[in-house]
């Protein structure tokens, strides 16, 4: 399916969401953490840096009229690491060197607020070097009096170094942690989908499909909305198979008395006399009859009762369709000795909204009740009235009539009107009527008579052009 | 035997009672539980076929009605229906067997006997009453050997008499037994039956006397 392999794993989801976001959040925090741990590096450094410049210029003083300064030890000492960082120095008064390098880049006087200390990155003999410098003033001396002290940026690198590195490795720990927890945590959060898989695959393992809400114990909350949908979606199969289970059983069950009759007379007819096996041909040839036109007549229900495939309605001309099917039944009606009639009221045209195919299989059936109902003599008439709300097809015929008692239930599959006289009938053709009427938007009813069965189908009024 | 069936189908109808009358049975036929318990009260029936599904009164409740009644009277349930719960309820009810559509045909005559049988209290399928062996699943009789070749409605006559023998069998119990209610039965109807069974039986036969005003009883070996 093209569909399937365009929609990416729910894995490969959760990969982009969470690790794209995750890996921008890792390189923010290292550039922000690396500016952090250069300006910490710094600082720490300079302060040492600092404390030895102030060591020196402590020791500067005025003897006589000339400056003098003892060089401590100790304030070299602050300055010893394990890099081995070189240390320069510079002590000047003016531009005249009282000790140390006379080459150390020297600053502009003017630019040095007096003691205040000041730090500066600058080059010297080929490397970096970081430079704390002080401008004393000495009781009368004019001259500036400028302390310097530089030392190489080694163990200022070091340290830097190692601290991004640590950083490092505990942001490729993080992300790498994600990257590897995200497919068991999937797998976890999944599992409880796996179990509603599971309830619904245990069930086309029984014999007989099995329609009651799934089994699946406590589910997630974002899961049991689709619990609830395939539950109902199974309550919804349930009803259609209920619905066809009883069909086909009715159907099998109607069945059985012609086979039986077959069955019987085959057997009478193996053993009998040749007037007898006459008789019994005669029987089975009844008993194929009537099943042929419970076949057909299930069929046809089956059609009328097929939902889904609705074309859509066309302009069905009644009087065509009642012309048709009488055309088709007036054989059976100058069998049966029934007068088979047509009228139209008004002469009008009665066009009414549905299939033809339909309609036909309605009037069809109304047709052969009224004319297998009767009695020789009797009368089939039918009727077309179109009224200011309405188009009717009025089917009236004078035999036995049906009770008002049982008018609520001949509609239904299978039920049929007993009595001795009752002649052999399927029980489908009101049940073929009223689902075929019901898918055209029309209506089946009795109407008043004061003898016999007057059927009505009433169609909505199309409006006339 | 006298069998009642209860069937709406006439065809149906038809077949089953060709099909007994072909096996030497009487048959009558109401297509209505109504018209059912209104005839079976009056009527000496060996056995009555019931089908379910009637119109109106169903098969069930004619069953009912007629076991409330006290009738002791066979019955054979037929039905379209394959739910276990209607076989249990049937017999339930008081049937005595039960037979599903669509049935073999033989199956149905072979239940047919085993039913009449059981109500004559001998369930064996074989009578005898001295030289005279009855195969009453066959049909055939014969005598030390000597098989009588017998009408159907001899035979009838004759099982009727033979399960009762040493005693004497009403006239009018045995035309019951014998014809339908729609057959024309003449006055002397039995009468030619027994003569013409009497010729036959002869001489080795067991005799079957006329007891005059009352009936028939045929002699026990």
């Amino acid at each position: 399916m093209p569909a399937e392999t365009r929609t990416p794993a729910l894995r490969t989801r959760l990969l982009v969401a969470v690790l794209g976001p995750l890996l921008a959040a890792a390189i923010l925090i290292g550039v922000v953490g690396a500016t952090l741990i250069a300006d910490v590096v710094r600082r720490t450094n300079d302060r040492v840096l600092g404390g030895a410049l102030g060591a020196i210029a402590e020791t500067v003083q005025v003897e006589r009229g000339e400056v003098t300064l003892d060089l401590p030890s100790a304030a070299f000492g602050m300055l010893e690491n394990t890099e081995r960082d070189n240390v320069y120095y510079r002590v000047a008064v003016g531009s005249d060197l009282l000790t140390g390098y006379a080459d150390l880049p020297a600053p502009d006087p003017a630019t040095l607020d007096i003691d205040v200390p000041r730090y500066r990155f600058a080059r010297y003999r080929g490397q970096q070097i970081r430079i704390a410098e002080v401008r004393r003033s000495l009781p009368r001396i004019d001259k500036p009096v400028i302390v310097q002290i530089a030392e190489t940026l080694d163990n200022r690198g070091a340290l830097t170094r190692r601290l991004m590195l640590a950083l490092l490795i505990g942001e490729c720990v993080l992300v790498g942690a994600a990257a590897l927890l995200l497919r068991p945590a999937l797998g976890w959060s999944l599992r409880p989908l796996a179990r509603l898989r599971g309830a619904i695959e245990a069930r086309d393992e029984r014999a007989r499909p099995d329609f009651s809400p799934l089994d699946t114990g406590p589910l997630p909350r974002e899961l049991r909305p689709l619990a609830g949908a395939f539950d109902r979606l199974l309550a919804q199969l349930d009803t259609a198979t209920v619905g066809v289970r009883r069909f086909t059983a009715d159907a099998s069950h109607q069945m059985r008395t012609p086979l039986s009759v077959l069955k019987v007379q085959v057997a009478l007819a193996r053993r009998g006399s040749d007037a007898e096996r006459r008789d019994a041909l005669d029987e089975i040839a009844d008993a194929v009859t009537r099943l042929e036109r419970l076949v057909t007549q299930l069929l046809a229900l089956a059609r009328a009762e097929e939902a889904g495939v609705s074309a859509p309605l066309e302009a069905v001309d009644l009087h065509e369709v009642a012309a048709a099917v009488i055309t088709r039944r007036i054989n059976q009606a100058i069998e049966a000795g029934v007068d088979l009639t047509l009228d139209s009221e008004n002469e009008a045209r009665h066009i009414v909204s549905g299939h033809r195919t339909l309609i036909f299989e309605i009037l069809s059936n109304l047709i052969d009740n009224g004319i297998r109902y009767n009695a020789v003599g009797g009368t089939v008439s039918v009727k077309l009235v179109t009224s200011a709300s309405d188009t009717a097809v009025v089917v009236a015929d004078d035999g036995p009539g049906i009770p008002p008692a049982c008018r609520d239930t001949v509609f239904d599959r299978f039920v049929r009107l007993g009595g001795v006289a009752s002649p052999e009938g399927s029980g489908l053709g009101l049940a073929i009527v009223r689902s075929a009427a019901a898918r055209l938007n029309a209506t089946i009813g009795f109407g008043d008579a004061a003898r016999g069965t007057t059927l009505i189908l009433r169609f909505p009024r199309v409006a006339s052009e | 035997m006298r069998i009642l069936l209860i069937e709406d189908d006439a065809a149906l109808a038809r077949s089953i009672a060709a099909l007994l009358r072909a096996g030497g049975n009487a048959v009558d036929h109401v297509a209505t539980g109504e018209e059912a318990l209104s005839v079976v009260a009056g009527e000496p029936y060996a056995l009555v076929i019931l089908d379910v599904g009637l119109p109106g009164i169903d098969g069930f409740s004619v069953l009912e009605t007629l076991r409330r009644r006290g009738e002791r009277v066979p019955v054979l349930m037929l039905t379209a229906r394959d739910a276990l719960d209607d076989r249990v309820r049937g017999l339930d009810l008081g049937a005595d067997d039960y037979l599903r559509k669509p049935f073999e045909p033989e199956e149905l005559e072979a239940r047919v006997r085993a039913l009449g049988r059981r109500r004559g209290g001998d369930p064996l399928p074989v009578l005898s009453v001295g030289t005279l062996t009855i195969n009453r699943s066959t049909g055939d009789a014969d005598i030390a050997g000597r098989a009588l070749d017998l009408r159907r409605r001899e035979r009838a006559v004759l099982e009727a008499l033979a399960t009762r023998a040493g005693r004497v069998v009403p006239r009018a119990l045995l035309i019951g037994e014998v014809f339908g209610f729609d057959e024309p039965v003449g006055d002397n109807a039995i009468e030619v039956h027994v003569t013409r069974l009497r010729t036959k039986l002869a001489p080795d036969g067991p005799g079957i006397r006329t007891v005059r005003g009352v009936g028939y009883m045929l002699d026990a070996g």
